[in-house]
């Protein structure tokens, strides 16, 4: 026969001072553990999100990054050609060679400098990228110098509102829009036009391509061996999704600091739930030996302090929960290894994420829970009858 | 009965509750002087005299634009110049992408004067330099691979299409970051086919009071031009570094602030705990003649000496343990050493400090509002 659940609720309400410091306690280290894995989930999320499972992208062999990979125009010639590329309404293929470069910009909140992406492009590189909108002014123009970024590049930097000038290699570029990437990579890219960055960068060669193959299995392994096993060329194809998914261990330290974080200061945080089990069980001595007299037994009150204490944990852990869903959406960036640039993502709480805080709420609960019970479950029933 | 030996009784009188409280409060400020360590190693690179006389000249668009090779001449018929020296990010694979560790192209004579506070032996200099293809690494590096001097080993370019093959001629020790790896400019100048890949100048001036006045010149000189410069002290130039990473400051401070204020609620709710299991002992206390101050005292002396015993072991443990393990393999290379600091020290110690005050305050308000008649009357 099992205590009344009632018992123990009331109990914690009755005892309501020591129950919301060591509630407060774990919510505190649910709330730490769930906000820098938020950091960890959004940067990753961010970069899932940017790949097409129907696009190849062309790298040279042993580069990382998009920033750090030379494509001479020699290849792009054989490449764009290839027997295996879809072809645009007018016939022609549709592959984008593209520019990547590094242009370094002052934050707005004036703490320091960072390194922004800068893609030039052609009109089917950005066909290729339907998730673009743009939100503000227009796209920009061929043979002016134009360009567009992204909105989280406009609020986090100067110089890059409609109507600003910036310095990038030769050439001063406008801006004269604003793009929406729908929380992908390219939130933290300023776009522009392919020649007109070659140029103004004094770049011979390409940094990549983006290509659509025909959508048959059979075509894209044909295509991807003639490209990986032509002499000529010394590049790499590999599927636009897996390139942002090598992305991701940009967020390996964030993760690193999550896990050291929560590991430390859980155990803290159990000390905290025993001290408030002790302290509970030493003060209802006298209820233990009540309800062994009434006839239930040693493992019915083990269990019923068990659940007292996960109780008072997931209380804790729905606590730290509620305590960092604001954090959700909020902007912020940091530097990738690989590119050299700054990305920009959002803290992203998930019910994966909540569910995990929870359980490790759970999971702090019982271990703070374990030696107190047992203690309870131990008295000799007159001992603790006779306690004051 | 002393005043303080009754005050050790009572805190000694639940040794459970005493240990799991002073293990939580050492636990959290271990987290604190291990997250101000960390923070302070990234955003206060450690300066030296060498370090105030070096300048980095890089390309004003990015670090990822090279600078032309005739800089270099330019550079070096300045005043105020003492060395000049090329140094290019080469950032290569070794084996494995797990295995990162910086690796740099440099003008090889002018490595050791650039960088004279490192330590190596002017025998394997002369062997690094005679050879085209040496190159000189770090010791914690050496360690960490299981290198010996003659050993040959092969980086995978990503940033460069090259792949050198380089030999082991030296070791260095101390005063420059012990994971780099340097070999010749020349070689790397080569294996491109081109010369004109400089990722920065490295000088070293003839004295600090001309540092920043140079700094301006190098600028005004390449103002204009194909490729302007972008100088800044070293000190400026990693902080730059630091900065892209992104709020780390905010983070990390904001992660601190945590802890403090859990360890405040842990530490307030075991003194309030203890405090009321004793409410008919201080209503006795009072009923012989203590006033409200004396017993605020023995509260507050108790609560002070259990912050800071756990101050003691969680601030003297994370000094202490980072002292005497490895961190650079640990931490797979992301941080080179954590040094606790004295001002660190004294920064944990008195967060503990006013946590054994801040955390005793409402119960012992409580307990000396309390009457006497009510304290008798209480029964836990």
């Amino acid at each position: 026969m099992a205590v009344p659940l009632r018992y123990n609720l009331r109990n914690l309400v009755v005892r309501w001072r020591s129950t919301i410091t060591t509630a407060l306690g774990i919510a505190l280290v649910v709330a730490v553990f769930v906000m820098v894995m938020s950091l960890a989930r959004g940067l990753a999320a961010t970069y899932i999100s940017t790949g097409d499972p129907r696009n190849l992208l062309v790298l040279r062999k042993g580069s990382t990054a998009e920033s750090s990979s030379q494509i001479t125009r020699d290849e792009v010639r054989q490449i764009r050609y290839l027997a295996g590329i879809e072809r645009d309404a007018a016939g022609e293929p549709i592959a984008s060679p593209e520019i990547q470069v590094l242009v370094q910009m002052e934050r707005i909140d004036k703490t320091g400098t960072a390194h922004v992406l800068v893609r030039g492009l052609g009109l089917v590189g950005i066909e290729l990228r339907p998730q673009i909108k743009i939100r503000e002014g227009r796209m920009f123009r061929q043979g002016l110098n134009e360009c567009i970024v992204s909105q989280r590049i406009a609020q986090r930097f100067t110089h890059c509102r409609i109507g600003d000038r910036f310095a990038g290699g030769k050439a001063q570029w406008t801006v004269v829009g604003i793009f929406d990437a729908a929380k992908t990579a390219y939130e933290s890219e300023i776009w522009l036009d392919a020649d007109e960055a070659r140029d103004a960068f004094n770049r011979s060669f390409y940094g990549s391509i983006l290509l659509r193959p025909i959508a048959d299995a059979a075509a894209v392994a044909t295509l991807t061996n003639r490209i990986e096993f032509n002499r000529d060329l010394s590049v790499r194809v590999l599927p636009e999704t897996e390139y942002y998914k090598e992305q991701t261990n940009t967020g390996a330290p964030i993760q690193f600091l999550g896990s050291f974080l929560a590991i430390i200061m859980s155990i803290g945080a159990v000390f905290s739930a025993m001290n408030t089990m002790y302290a509970t069980v030493g003060a209802r001595i006298r209820e233990i030996g009540t309800l062994r007299v009434l006839g239930y037994k040693r493992r019915d009150i083990y269990v019923s302090f068990m659940i007292e204490s996960v109780l008072l944990a997931l209380l804790g852990g729905a606590l730290g929960c509620v305590f960092s869903l604001p954090m959700n959406g909020i902007a912020t960036g940091t530097l990738s290894w690989n590119s050299f640039t700054e990305v920009a993502f959002e803290f992203r709480i998930t019910g994966e994420l909540l569910l995990k805080g929870m359980a490790f709420a759970l999971v702090m609960g019982m271990l703070g829970g374990l030696l107190p019970a047992r203690l309870a479950a131990r008295k000799p029933v007159l001992d603790a009858l006779r306690s004051i | 009965m002393t005043i303080p030996g009754f005050i050790l009784r009572n805190a000694l009188r639940n040794k459970r509750r005493l240990g799991l409280t002073v293990l939580s409060v050492a636990l959290s400020l271990f987290l604190f002087t291990t997250l101000q360590t960390a923070l302070h190693e990234l955003t206060q690179p450690p300066t030296s005299e060498d370090a105030a006389l070096r300048i980095v000249v890089r390309n004003k668009v990015s670090l990822a634009n090279v600078l032309p090779a005739k800089y270099r001449s330019r550079l070096e018929r300045m005043p105020g110049v003492r060395h000049v020296m090329k140094l290019t990010w080469f950032g290569g694979i070794y084996k494995d992408k797990a295995n990162f560790f910086p690796q740099f192209a440099v003008d090889s004579e002018q490595l050791f004067p650039v960088f004279s506070e490192a330590e190596i032996d002017a025998k394997q200099i002369q062997d690094f330099l005679k050879e085209k293809n040496a190159c000189v690494v770090g010791n914690k590096t050496m360690e960490r691979f299981g290198w010996k001097i003659g050993d040959r080993i092969t980086l995978q370019g990503t940033l460069w299409p090259c792949d050198p093959e380089l030999i082991i001629r030296g070791v260095y020790r101390k005063g420059i970051d012990m994971t780099n790896l340097f070999f010749h400019h020349e070689y790397f100048d080569e294996l491109m086919g081109n010369k004109g890949l400089v990722g920065t100048y490295w000088i070293r001036a003839e004295n600090a009071d001309s540092v920043s006045d140079l700094i301006e010149r190098i600028d005004r000189t390449f103002a204009n031009s194909d490729a302007e410069t972008k100088t800044e002290t070293e000190r400026a130039f990693q902080l730059g570094f630091v900065s892209m990473f992104g709020n780390i400051k905010v983070l990390l401070g904001s992660i601190s602030t945590v802890i403090v204020f859990t360890m405040i609620l842990v530490t307030a709710s075991t003194m309030s705990m203890a405090i009321r299991e004793r409410s008919r002992e201080i209503a006795i206390l009072k009923a012989v003649g203590f006033d409200g101050w004396q017993i605020f005292g023995l509260i507050l002396a108790e609560s002070f000496g259990l912050a800071v015993a756990g101050g003691v072991i969680g601030c003297g443990g994370a000094a202490f343990l980072y002292r005497n393990i490895d961190i650079y393999s640990l931490s797979h290379g992301v941080l080179l050493k954590l040094d606790v600091t004295p001002a660190i020290l004294a920064a944990g110690m008195t967060v503990a400090a006013i946590l054994g005050i801040v955390s005793c305050l409402m119960p012992a308000y409580t307990s000396i509002q309390t009457t006497v008649v009510a304290g008798l009357k209480e029964l836990d």
